[in-house]
């Protein structure tokens, strides 16, 4: 783009007009209505001759009126024809030869030939054309205009106006004056005072204040994203003195939970997750402490530019600070495909993606348009793009460097030494296992790769350009991810030989130090970053701010100091710094209007992430821009503007307005703020209030996600792009694969269904109820009236009218007097209801250390001569901490005289590999005798994955060994093969005993029970050949023995082989609890338990007024 | 300064969707919903039917996804050249591609099938497909359809949703924002698979994605419980649950009065009696009980190696009769059809699976007379290599690969396209995703330029604002 050929089209609108109406014409009617002959010849030949071809054959791709510019190309002026698109000018004056253009049209490539389809240009048509170019390339300016975008102010291709420089987003930001008080009735509060005084012009009339119990609710949830407690209603309404609002106010913005709130705003922007986002949608294990590095800073109020600093380039500009390094997890929240070979293709997604999400994220600007040509609206051009794009040029994605300090780091490597210097014998020897299957992981990695990317894999470090580090390193955590499961590879002795080793090297556990907390960060791959180019044009392009920012055409170089220890560009630095400046005019305004959104759920300018043209203008500028000054002189301060936004008497209006109509005429959609508007909780909000008002929540802050059954906060569930908490989803929680600015607020059927039906509802319900029944211990007998009072308190923050309290009551009645529903529930007792990511339906949750499992009815026969096999579906959540096998399903009662078997996964501290698949016996040997005989495979179970997993044994006889076949399927990955391992068997058979399969546990123990999720479960007889394994035929078959799958129909207990081994639930949860036998109250417990389901599926419940 | 073209909104339901996105400026419509709050749910309801804006050729989608990808050089489109230089490296002239599994050097695979060309048109189709082949007049088969992903991941994101990374709506969530639906008591946009198995990337196949999630597409099953959670908990009798909902909706609509100019609130109540119509609608809709046995038996629902993908054809023409707009069978769940290795074995039980019953939804809808306005698509996120994989698969190939159209306007019996003469990269008139998704909505009268939907400001579109119909497809 050569800054020549910006075009300043100054038109008065006024000319505009009439010459619109013109093209009108010559667009719309047949040129030929014109009269020719008042009009100079070469016009004429143009608007007759020239204009139509174009018009037929080329702007359909390449107009403004289109919206396409395909190949960078517009044909729809004559300066845009001049400037060409990615393979050059279109067109050269007076020489028809040299016009790309005609060459193209005259084309026989297919590949490369104009018209792309359809037919070719007739021989005239070209004659015309070419006659047209030899002859000066007449374009009337009439018929110019039309075509551009409408509007004062016309952008050449490539060019950026001073009108686009006027835009209000662009210009800085002013201060303005505080206008006088509206009213009498206006308070002394400046955000009062703007907004009264466009009601007043407007001739609005605002709502008065909401009541105190409203604005409690409304506020606490809005600053914390929970629900007031009782307590804190009564004495926010027993406190009469003038500053209880802003002590509540203050109060909540100093909670904990506020950072929780926060980050949750900032992880939406940033499309936090902490999965990989493709198939495999990999756990990252270490991204949670991005997250509690969000929380923690809002919590401390970190000011707002130091927290950008630290996002963008905290390595550059505070090294050795550890919450620094830790916020540039900030630039790796990007989706990433664990096994895409194409690593070029990948990283250009990649920085693509951060250069879109930085653009909305920090300036509030939709730049990924100009990616692929100049913005069509907005002053941005395809330059400023990749100019953007080029400060992150140089970044590296690192996995290897904690967050510690250089103290911290120095003391853990003096003492990973000592550690290592003990060991050394140990380490060398099973680095002597390893190494040759480590190499040869390593090659088929390596060669996966096209040629190029190998030999960048290959080449000595020092040696690779800058892109080539970043290439190489990115495809080196394919080598990685095989190391990681290198023990697949390693079998027989050498196993046992390498579970030997790692229990020698455990003894020293005690003095290897602790590892220091891993992060995702980046740095940049050294002083100097790899060139930035445009694609297809090739334009190499360096780090600059955006053309319209700034007043020169083309923008100049970005001044960047690279830190003097070479160790980066110091271009991050230098965006940061240039971002933060307090004459910025975006950052500022973009952050104050994203809180302004938080609260009011219309920001002043309404679309949070794009300040372009494409938005509708600020409803209040000079109110925009007063928050946005205020902000920069109180330092950033970002809690002290949520005080601002909150304690104005805008945001305490009451939603309801005694003149609504009137209202409702002028602004419907009430931008002019007259009123509050009822709000609609976001789901994790709703989520959240779920578990807090049943009693349930956890407040344990910080750490590793937990899965989104856990009553932790939202905040801290682990978010798997792919594997989404079916509530939150029903709610309008974004995706995460991209910067999502607002929330959508949707109403479905489906959420009512899982609201009414799920069985999460129903458990929260049941505990809400729980909750209520038994908050004034030894006080049981108290009305049912104050315990609707006390639910209605919880739920809704106030009490019931009479009339809703009768109403109430009459419920609860009534629910007592059907009864209770299908006597078949009780046997579905300590049955919980979870689905295994990667299957459909549903399983059965094992907690940790809970119940004695689910027993088949009337005892299988397994004394089976062809033996047996066994097959499920798991999701294991852990192992034991000791050498316990957890069992998955058995036959047995764990003791080694009696026959039997069960099959498990091993614990940590197991004699033979920890965390395997391995089937535990008690059979008959070729004496006889009976012998307790483990069969260990050496297939690896991780947690919280899911796994088919299967054993089948096969006895042996008079012939010879018989044999065990394992095999494991990790179902989250379907380029993992399924893994088979065969160890021979000594044992003869198993004899029948009288104990029931059992699911979960082993018959009548407790302690080895399974934790985590067990879904379909099979039992068969014989081995049966992989193609009729469970994996590839969900169906009973003749074999089929016993075959629970959970399902709700027919019946989650049942047995579908059709042998009729249903399941029964453990006898430990199987009894009504005694108190309610001897209370005789299960009915009201139920009744009152559905009562508190009701209030959950309220509107009232969900939304704040 | 706005080209109006970029904020081209559908104007019958522009206010809608505005209510829908915001959630809180629904002034628009409030002073109607209080002169008349019976009718202000149903008239936010932003699935109710729609005229397309251009006039239509196909009414519904029934969408045949084969995961994983069939070899489209062993089904439809025959390479004698394969044969030829079975065993020999692909020859220079062909370029280079990179493969995911990173065999792109392995030799040629030859193909094993016997072809034929079938019924007046002559369609080639090799004898793993003979009961499709007996439809040959009947579809349209594009032999140069492109993609951009080379995993599966990818791969059916992008087909599924124009990108090969995530975020985006589905095609399905497209229809029904363009189209709305003809019945409110089923989901505008259903998805059904052939085994428990995930999809690759599961649910956000067929999510809404930046859109409102009232467009997205919803799984439903076979037996009783087509839809997650639609029926009664077995603990809740029949009568607790109907005095529950009657006292919910007591509570509903004390808290709608309060704010009667809400619509989203009376949305709320109606969307709970939405539910339990639902509850009626669903399972009668995949009651296969009442269906003849003739039509089970075409069907092939009486044969264990047709019944699964028979019982899902079945219930896509079920669904599409009752009004559902976009119907999506994922055949081969969990990738099946990725022939690494053994692509014989694999593709024989895959093909033995899938044809008859494709073949009978087709006979099916056309003596129905359904077929002039349901559109049937055929087809996987890719085709494969050339070049074998582990001696006898083959791997992923996006750069050229098969799918087939049929009925909804679409004209039978021609072949569109061609790949060169290995089937490695589609030559004469080449389709990406992006034409394709162009062209069926083209055939629902839909514009894929026009059909816009303005997220964070920006004016969104189905293909990326790219793509163009092949509107030959109809002549």
């Amino acid at each position: 783009m050569k800054a020549s050929q910006t075009v300043p089209l100054s038109r008065s609108p006024r000319s505009f007009r009439s010459k619109r109406l013109l093209v009108g014409l010559l667009l719309c009617l047949a040129p030929a209505s014109l009269t020719f002959a008042e009009q100079p010849l070469n016009e004429a030949f143009f608007t007759q001759k020239v204009f139509p071809i174009l018009q037929d054959n080329c702007f359909k791709c390449h107009s403004h009126a289109s919206g396409k510019n395909k190949g960078g190309l517009l044909l729809d002026s004559l300066p845009a024809m001049l400037e060409g698109g990615e393979t050059g000018p279109a067109l050269v004056v007076g020489k028809p030869a040299e016009s790309l253009l005609l060459k193209l049209i005259r084309s026989k490539d297919t590949e490369t030939q104009m018209p792309p389809k359809g037919d070719r240009l007739s021989e005239d048509s070209i004659k015309i054309l070419e006659s047209w170019i030899q002859e000066g390339a007449f374009w009337p300016k009439t018929a110019q205009s039309s075509l551009l975008p409408n509007g004062p102010s016309k952008r050449a291709p490539g060019g950026i106006t001073e009108d686009d420089r006027k835009w209000w987003a662009f210009v800085p930001v002013q201060e303005p004056e505080i206008p006088a008080p509206a009213t009498s009735a206006t308070g002394n509060h400046p955000i009062d005072r703007f907004i009264d005084a466009r009601l007043l012009a407007e001739d609005l009339e605002p709502a008065p204040e909401a009541e105190k119990r409203v604005l409690i609710r409304r506020v606490t949830q809005a600053v914390t994203g929970l629900p007031p407690t009782p307590a804190e209603i009564e004495a926010f309404l027993s406190n009469n003195t003038p500053e209880a609002y802003d002590q509540l106010v203050d109060r909540l913005l100093e909670s904990p939970r506020y950072g929780e709130r926060m980050a949750r705003l900032w992880m939406d922007l940033v499309r936090y997750a902490d999965s990989d986002g493709y198939r495999v949608d990999d756990y990252r294990p270490t991204a949670w402490r991005y997250r509690d590095y969000l929380i923690q800073a809002f919590n401390a109020n970190k000011p707002y530019d130091r927290f950008v600093q630290e996002q963008l380039a905290g390595d550059e500009l505070f090294p050795g600070d550890p919450q620094a390094l830790t916020a540039t997890g900030y630039l790796r929240m990007w989706i990433y495909e664990y096994n895409n070979r194409d690593a070029r293709g990948q990283w250009e997604t990649i920085l693509n993606d951060v250069t879109d999400t930085t653009a909305d994220v920090f300036m509030g600007l939709g730049m990924q348009c100009a990616r692929c040509h100049d913005h069509k609206f907005d002053p941005i051009l395809q330059k400023d793009y990749f100019a953007l794009q080029s400060f992150f040029a140089g970044i590296l994605p690192r996995q290897d460097r904690p967050a510690a300090t250089p103290v911290e780091r120095e003391n853990y490597h003096w003492k990973l030494a000592k550690w290592e210097e003990k060991t050394f014998p140990i380490l060398k020897k099973i680095a002597a296992i390893e190494d040759p299957h480590r190499a040869r992981a390593e090659k088929e990695a390596v060669t996966k790769f096209p040629d190029d990317i190998q030999e960048m894999i290959r080449k000595a470090p020092e040696q690779r350009t800058p892109l080539e580090t970043q290439l190489a390193a990115l495809a080196w955590r394919q080598v990685e991810y095989e190391w990681e499961r290198l023990e697949r590879r390693i079998k027989g002795e050498q196993r046992e030989e390498l579970s030997r080793l790692h229990r020698e090297l455990a003894q020293f556990d005690s003095i290897r130090p602790a590892p220091l907390p891993p992060i995702l960060s980046v740095t940049d791959v050294g002083s100097v970053a790899p060139v930035t180019k445009i694609p297809k044009k090739g334009t190499e392009v360096g780090p600059a701010f955006p053309t319209v920012m700034g007043n020169e055409f083309p923008a100049p170089p970005a001044a960047i100091y690279p830190p003097e220890q070479g160790f980066s560009t110091g271009r991050r630095a230098s965006l940061a710094m240039w971002l933060t400046r307090p004459e910025n005019p975006l950052t500022a305004r973009v952050f104050v209007n994203r809180i302004w959104q938080m609260h009011f759920r219309q920001g002043i300018a309404s679309f949070a992430s794009d300040f372009g043209k494409l938005g509708e203008p600020p409803s209040h500028p000079e109110l925009l821009d007063w928050l946005a000054s205020q902000f920069v002189k109180d330092g950033w301060d970002i809690k002290q503007l949520h005080r601002r936004i909150l304690t104005s008497a805008a945001y305490r209006r009451s939603s309801n307005h005694p003149n609504l109509e009137a209202g409702l005429k002028k602004d419907p959609t009430n931008r002019l703020l007259w009123r509050a508007q009822p709000i609609r909780l976001e789901a994790e909000q709703i989520r959240d209030s779920i578990f807090f008002v049943s009693g349930e929540l956890k407040e344990d802050r910080g750490g590793a996600g937990v899965p989104f059954t856990d009553p932790k906060r939202s905040v801290y569930t682990r978010i798997m792009r792919n594997g989404r908490d079916p509530l939150t989803d029903a709610f309008d929680a974004p995706l995460w694969f991209a910067s999502a600015s607002s929330r959508d607020v949707t109403t479905t059927p489906i959420q009512s269904l899982l609201l009414i039906n799920s069985p999460f509802m129903l458990q929260r319900s049941k505990a809400f109820a729980e909750r209520v029944l038994h908050s004034t211990p030894g006080n049981r007998s108290l009305p049912i009236a104050q315990k609707i009072t006390s639910a209605y308190q919880l739920a809704y923050g106030r009490p019931p009218s009479p009339e809703e309290l009768r109403s109430a009551e009459k419920f609860i009645q009534r629910q007592v007097q059907i009864g209770t529903g299908n006597s078949a529930a009780l046997s579905h007792r300590g049955f919980i209801p979870e689905k295994i990511p990667f299957r459909d339906g549903q399983g059965a949750l094992f907690e940790p250390g809970g119940t004695s499992g689910f027993k088949a009815k009337d005892s299988i026969g397994i004394n089976a001569k062809d033996g047996f096999t066994v097959e499920a579906f798991i999701l294991p959540r852990t192992v034991a901490d000791t050498a316990a096998l957890r069992t998955i399903v058995g036959k047995w009662n764990g003791n080694y005289s009696t026959p039997g078997w069960r099959l498990g996964i091993t614990g940590q501290k197991s004699r033979r590999t920890p965390m395997v698949i391995a089937l535990q016996t008690v059979g008959l040997k070729q004496d006889g005798k009976l012998a307790e005989v483990p069969f260990f495979s050496g297939l690896r179970i991780q947690m919280n994955k899911p796994y088919f997993v299967s054993a089948a044994i096969n006895y042996a006889d008079q012939n010879g060994p018989g044999s065990v076949t394992f095999s494991v399927k990790d179902l989250s990955n379907d380029d993992e093969p399924l893994l088979v391992d065969t160890i021979p068997c000594d044992i003869y058979g198993i004899p029948d005993n009288k104990f029931p399969v059992t699911l979960g546990s082993q018959s009548g123990t407790s302690p080895d029970s399974f934790h985590g999720v067990l879904d379909d479960v099979r039992f068969s007889e014989g081995v049966l050949p992989t193609a009729m394994q469970l994996l590839q035929s969900e169906n009973a078959n003749p074999a089929t023995k016993g075959f629970w799958r959970f399902e709700s129909k027919p019946d989650i207990m049942a047995d579908l082989s059709g042998n009729g081994h249903n399941l029964e639930a453990p006898e430990d949860l199987r009894a009504i609890p005694k108190a309610e036998v001897v209370n005789g109250n299960a009915d009201i417990r139920n009744a009152f338990a559905a009562f508190c389901h009701a209030l959950f599926n309220s509107s009232e419940f969900l939304y704040t007024e | 300064m706005n080209d109006p073209r970029c904020l081209k909104f559908e104007p019958r339901h522009s206010r809608r969707d505005f209510l829908f996105q915001s959630g809180v400026g629904l002034g628009a419509v409030a002073l109607q919903s209080l002169l008349q709050p019976a009718h202000a749910a149903a008239l936010t309801s932003p699935l109710q039917a729609k005229t397309p804006p251009k006039p239509a050729r196909a009414k519904n989608v029934i969408f045949l996804f084969m995961e994983g990808g069939p070899s489209h050089m062993d089904l439809f489109d025959p390479k004698p050249l394969l044969n030829q230089l079975a065993g020999k490296p692909m020859p220079e002239s062909f370029g280079s591609v990179i493969t995911a599994m990173g065999e792109s050097k392995s030799p040629i695979l030859g193909s094993k099938r016997t072809w034929k060309q079938h019924g007046q048109s002559g369609l080639w189709i090799s004898d793993w497909l003979p009961h499709t082949a007996q439809c040959a007049d009947d579809l349209a088969v594009i032999r140069s359809c492109k993609a951009d992903g080379i995993n599966h991941s990818a791969g059916v994101c992008q087909m599924n949703t124009g990108s090969i990374l995530g975020g985006r709506p589905s095609l399905g969530s497209w229809v029904s924002y363009g189209l709305g639906t003809e019945n409110n008591d089923l989901p505008a946009f259903v998805v059904m698979q052939d085994s428990q198995t995930s999809v690759v990337n599961g649910p956000r196949n067929w999510a809404s994605g930046f859109m409102p999630a009232v467009y997205q597409g919803v799984r439903m099953h076979g037996g009783s419980e087509p839809i997650p959670y639609l029926n009664t908990p077995d603990s809740v009798s029949a009568e607790q649950q109907s005095s529950k909902i009657e006292f919910i909706r007591d509570l509903n609509q004390r808290y709608a009065d309060k704010f009667a100019d809400r619509t989203d609130l009376a949305a709320r109540l109606n969307s709970y009696e939405l539910a339990f119509r639902m509850q009626s609608e669903a399972p009668s809709a995949v009651d296969l009980h009442k269906e003849s046995e003739a039509t089970k038996k075409l069907y092939g629902i009486d044969r264990p190696e047709t019944a699964s993908m028979g019982k899902l054809c079945l219930l896509a023409r079920r669904m599409v009769e009752k009004g559902v707009r976009f119907v999506q069978i994922y055949h081969g769940a969990g990738s099946k059809w990725d022939a690494h290795k053994g692509i014989e074995k694999n593709h024989s039980e895959l093909c033995r699976a899938m044809d008859l019953p494709v073949a009978a939804l087709l006979r099916d809808l056309k003596s129905r007379g359904m077929l002039d306005d349901t559109l049937v698509v055929w087809g996987g996120e890719f085709g494969r290599t050339p070049m074998s994989e582990k001696g006898d698969g083959r791997d992923h190939n996006p750069t050229g690969f098969t799918m087939w159209m049929a009925g909804g306007g679409v004209k039978g019996g021609q072949c569109i396209g061609s790949t060169d003469d290995l089937g490695l990269r589609a030559v004469d008139t080449p389709l990406h995703v992006h034409d394709l998704h162009a062209t069926i909505l083209w055939l629902l009268g839909l514009d894929n330029m026009d059909l816009v939907f303005k997220y964070k400001g920006r004016p969104e579109r189905p293909t990326l604002n790219e793509g163009e119909a092949y509107t030959k497809i109809a002549t």
